[in-house]
């Protein structure tokens, strides 16, 4: 009998391709992937950048996770905020940053902003939108501060405000008629936080709490769940079944062997 | 318009299968074998494409018989079964799948026990008490259900094939005249008439 | 009907205190025809930690036996158990792989890391983790399977609470459901031991 234990040789592998064709063909509909569904915003302010997120992760109409997160690390001085299919924004922004950690160890030098934005649009052109992720990357480097967008075609732009995802329009609306230029930080958050909300109160795809990211000069501050203006009521019943309410044919248990104590001394 | 049964008893498994080739609405020949020894211990029963089931029953009792041949010891009816899921899974990311649907039925001499497993042409194995492929599924699993148990005896499950082919013959559209009856237990296959 | 429908599952892990869990539905069908009322879903990655993969049988059997060969290549290549939460990247990344050919499945991987602490993690068909503090679901009877665990679920559970609260939770989905049903497995992961319970089920 053959062996076929194949190793992976990385990048996207299209086995399953041709039976999935068939599988179309029989009348099965092909499933749908995680979506987003989301507002992200980002903004300039005197010191820095500021991210915004809702946390709302949707399965069709479905919401698959009430408190996901969005706003993904790239380097220590470098964070994106991902909308469009959840894996497509999670997996491409994993990869770049793994890139960007060999590129440090490299060059012994501090990302930046616009290298990973290049990658990234470099790697989502390639894939001509197949790869659908639409990201707001801000980062503050030997440039100073900066934040782009890309889309999911790899086209970018370098803006002082941006916002993405469904709830965008929501969000853009609060962003156009209240920022300025060098706002303080305080107000800053506020605006940011006020946008996110917008989207998730107008936007069904948009949902949960607001997250924030504060990137300054050398100095990040991570506020997830900034705002939790969604909480969900206590229960004012406990719907605990009692035990032995369910009746089971079989049962087996495994016990493991647990050591207690230290470990044994073996120097 | 094919079928195939299976069914588990106690030390053995009983099969049986419809005996014709059809080709678009001509019956083409009444006295087909759809199955095939594996190897002593191991039959498999196939429909589906024609060609491609004939082909890949070859296909599979060439590697199970030269896999006995090669490590002087003979696959077990669940390694048979592993090995069969898994090249109907790999054939299915091919140009040109294998349309075919299995049980394939065994004796493990190492456990004496008796074993039975259905497969379909994506790929799905299950290990099954009884089963059947087919339109004849439809008619024959709610039988099955009812009069199944464990420790069936052999006449007892000739009884139960009876049945089913009765309600057949009563209720099916198409007429199988004809059925291939096995049964698998620790001296091997053999053909029975009920 | 979706792929994901054609042979029906349902499956769900939950966090307790100290504790996890994991249960599954066991029908194999074909669309409407059930065929085996015994069919594996769930499956042990290693002693602490269990991964439950609803969607195609054909790619629940696949991933079965590749999964079954990275992990133990890990444990060979690192000479260490693969730890949950590694498992879910390594899962992810299988899925991922094959973004634009995706195998069918969702899967739920439910275990106790090398401290012990609770991990459960759900994905979805090209691998978006998702690792919440409370519960997570997959299959065809995961709307209902949402419902019920919003409902019956709370916090620190023990093990012998968990192992109610899972149960009733499948149970129930499964009865709104006619893809899945037909009898139930539960394993609970407590430090311990694994605890494992084949429910008694409506068999319609």
């Amino acid at each position: 009998m053959r062996a076929k234990a194949e190793i992976p040789k990385g990048g996207f592998n299209f086995d399953n391709y041709r039976r999935n064709v068939f599988l179309e063909k029989q009348g099965l509909g092909l499933p749908k992937a995680i979506k987003t569904g989301t507002t992200i915003i980002g903004i300039h302010f005197k010191d820095g950048i500021i991210l915004g997120a809702d946390t709302r992760s949707t399965n069709d109409t479905i919401v698959a996770n009430k408190n996901c997160k969005k706003i993904h690390y790239l380097a220590p001085n470098m964070y994106c905020a991902g909308a469009g299919t959840a894996a497509d924004t999670e997996q491409s922004n994993a990869l770049i940053s793994s890139q960007l950690e060999l590129h440090r160890l490299a060059t012994g030098r501090q990302s930046r902003v616009i290298t990973a934005v290049a990658m990234l649009k470099q790697m989502l052109f390639r894939y001509q939108g197949h790869v659908s992720a639409a990201l707001i990357i801000g980062g503050y480097d030997i440039s100073g501060p900066s934040l782009y967008n890309v889309h999911p075609h790899g086209s970018s732009d370098k803006l002082p405000f941006v916002a993405m995802g469904s709830g965008s329009l929501a969000a853009m609306a609060i962003l156009e008629s209240r920022w300025t230029k060098d706002l303080e930080r305080d107000d800053a958050i506020e605006l940011a936080k006020d946008a996110i909300e917008a989207g998730i109160f107008n936007d069904l795809g948009s949902g949960s709490n607001v997250d924030i990211n504060i990137i300054e000069k050398d100095k990040v501050e991570i506020l997830k769940n900034y705002a939790k203006p969604n909480e969900r009521a206590v229960k004012e019943q406990s719907y605990k079944y009692k035990r032995g309410a369910t009746a089971y044919l079989k049962e087996y248990v495994r016990e493991f062997i647990v050591t207690e104590g230290d470990a044994m001394d073996i120097s | 318009m094919e079928f195939l049964i299976g069914i588990t008893g106690k030390d053995f498994v009983l099969t049986a299968s419809d005996t014709s080739a059809a080709r678009s609405i001509t019956v083409m020949k009444s006295n087909e074998d759809k199955s095939c020894d594996l190897n002593k211990h191991n039959i498999m029963l196939y429909a589906g494409e024609a060609g491609d089931t004939v082909n890949f029953a070859e296909y599979i009792q060439r590697n199970v018989r030269l896999y006995g041949i090669r490590n002087g010891i003979e696959l077990t009816p669940k390694a048979a079964a592993t090995f069969t899921r898994k090249e109907l899974a790999t054939s299915l990311r091919s140009r040109h799948p294998y349309q075919v649907f299995l049980l394939i039925a065994g004796y493990d001499i190492t456990t004496s026990s008796p074993h039975l497993y259905w497969i379909d042409y994506l790929g799905s194995s299950a290990e099954v008490p009884f089963a059947a492929h087919g339109y004849g599924a439809y008619y024959c699993l709610s039988i099955l259900d009812r009069y199944h148990h464990p420790n069936l005896t052999l006449d007892e499950a000739k009884g139960l094939i009876k049945k089913c082919i009765d309600e057949l013959n009563n209720r099916f559209i198409v007429n199988l005249s004809d059925f291939k009856i096995k049964v698998t237990d620790q001296d091997g296959i053999r053909e029975i008439t009920i | 009907m979706s792929i994901l429908e054609y042979n029906g599952a349902a499956i769900v892990a939950m966090m307790g205190k100290n504790c996890v869990a994991i249960a599954a539905d066991k029908r194999l069908g074909v669309q409407l025809m059930t065929v085996s009322t015994n069919f594996q879903k769930i499956f042990p990655a290693t002693e602490k930690c269990y991964i439950g993969l609803a969607g195609l049988a054909t790619d629940v059997q696949t991933l079965t036996e590749r999964f079954r060969l990275k992990i133990n290549m890990y444990k060979l290549r690192e000479e260490r158990e693969i730890e949950p939460r590694t498992l879910s990247h390594l899962v992810s990344t299988t899925l991922y792989e094959k973004r634009f050919s995706p195998y069918f499945v969702e899967p739920v991987i439910a275990g106790l890391d090398k401290n012990n602490q609770p991990f459960i993690c759900g994905m979805d068909l090209i691998g978006c983790r998702d690792v919440p503090r409370d519960f997570v679901v997959s299959g065809t009877a995961s709307e209902s399977l949402l419902g019920m665990c919003e409902s019956l679920w709370e916090p620190d559970l023990e093990p012998e609470d968990l192992f109610e609260t899972i149960s009733q939770t499948v149970l129930n989905a499964v009865d709104r459901d006619c893809l899945s049903g037909w009898g139930a497995v539960v394993h609970v992961i407590t430090p311990e031991r694994v605890i494992t319970r084949n429910l008694k089920a409506r068999m319609d």
